[in-house]
């Protein structure tokens, strides 16, 4: 079906609905538009309040740590304390501040983001409340869970040291 | 993100993610008007309900780095999703606010999404997704970009 039987058997705002059509453009046209483009922009862009940007910097930040969380791929780098450092700094300059608004002992905080101690449900209730749910309570739980499964499956003094405890396994043949 | 389906009116929570090669097989020109596989040089999404293989929408999305924004190539819902007898509403609006998800996870407040119009269908994007105008083409940066993410419960 071409184009023009489309445009006599929908009505525009049904099409709008259903396309956008491929448009060329000739080297002309593509730099005019990039102009146009560029100008309009410029004028969008300073509506954003500072909280705006900083809503949007947050929306950001937890995109990528669902699409870190989706991934079968594990990143020693992209940590829980990674992720809370990131957050945290997009609204404060001091780690403390951050602690006595979600009335954390600021030790513990330090504790959680130098990766000497994992966060409590407690704390991840708190983050995805601080946040007003734009980063959910479950995407940080996730985040945990994904570094808490990567560190359990790399352990082998684990196994090592459990192994003497399990008698009578079951036999396989290979 | 969810359709609707407009005879019983239910929600379905949909799923949006890359075209694969073995998707191609499936995409025919009958039901997604388009020949999709010359858009392979771009991102191709699809979007389907969850736990349902069937597609229901593409989307190709090229990235210009430089500008911080993605165009949307081309976009197209399945035949049995359009016009007033659809299956689902929404397919196209969700499609949309991925572009505009993508767009955020790369360059927050900077994050634009722009796309080339037809002249006869402008200002129902406009309207609809509160596009802006650019001359040539109209795009989403700032707070509409924003408040459609929130529109389609990205």
């Amino acid at each position: 079906m071409k184009t023009q039987k489309l445009n006599k058997k929908y009505s525009p705002s049904e099409l709008a609905d259903s396309f956008v059509f491929r448009t060329k453009l000739t080297a002309k046209q593509k730099k005019e538009a990039a102009g146009q483009l560029a100008k309009a922009r410029k004028r969008a862009g300073a509506q954003l309040t500072e909280a705006q940007v900083v809503y949007a910097r947050i929306m950001q930040l937890r995109f990528q740590m669902e699409d870190y969380i989706k991934s079968d791929q594990y990143k020693v780098e992209l940590t829980f304390s990674y992720f809370l450092k990131q957050y945290i700094q997009l609204r404060y300059t001091m780690n403390k501040k951050f602690a006595r608004d979600i009335e954390l002992d600021e030790a513990e905080l330090s504790f959680i983001l130098n990766k000497r101690r994992l966060p409590s449900e407690k704390v991840i209730a708190r983050l995805g409340l601080h946040s007003n749910n734009t980063i959910p309570a479950l995407s940080w739980y996730k985040l945990l869970e994904k570094e808490r499964e990567h560190d359990f499956v790399n352990n082998d003094k684990l196994m090592e040291s459990e192994s003497k405890y399990v008698k009578n396994r079951l036999k396989i043949s290979r | 993100m969810q359709i609707r389906h407009q005879i019983s009116g239910r929600l379905r929570s949909v799923l949006i993610e890359l075209v694969s090669m073995e998707d191609y097989k499936m995409i025919t020109k009958s039901r997604f008007f388009f020949n999709w596989k010359t858009e392979k040089q771009y991102q191709v999404y699809k979007l389907s309900i969850i736990g349902d293989k069937e597609i229901l929408g593409l989307m190709s999305l090229e990235h210009f780095r430089n500008e911080k924004r993605l165009e949307i190539k081309l976009l197209a819902v399945s035949r049995e999703n359009r016009g007033k007898h659809k299956k689902y509403e929404g397919i196209a609006g969700n499609l949309i606010a991925y572009a505009c998800r993508e767009a955020i996870r790369l360059y927050a407040e900077n994050a634009c999404v722009s796309l080339i119009p037809k002249d006869i269908i402008r200002n129902h994007y406009m309207k609809k997704y509160g596009m802006m105008d650019a001359g040539r083409q109209i795009f989403l940066e700032g707070l509409p970009l924003l408040r459609l993410l929130r529109t389609y419960k990205v």
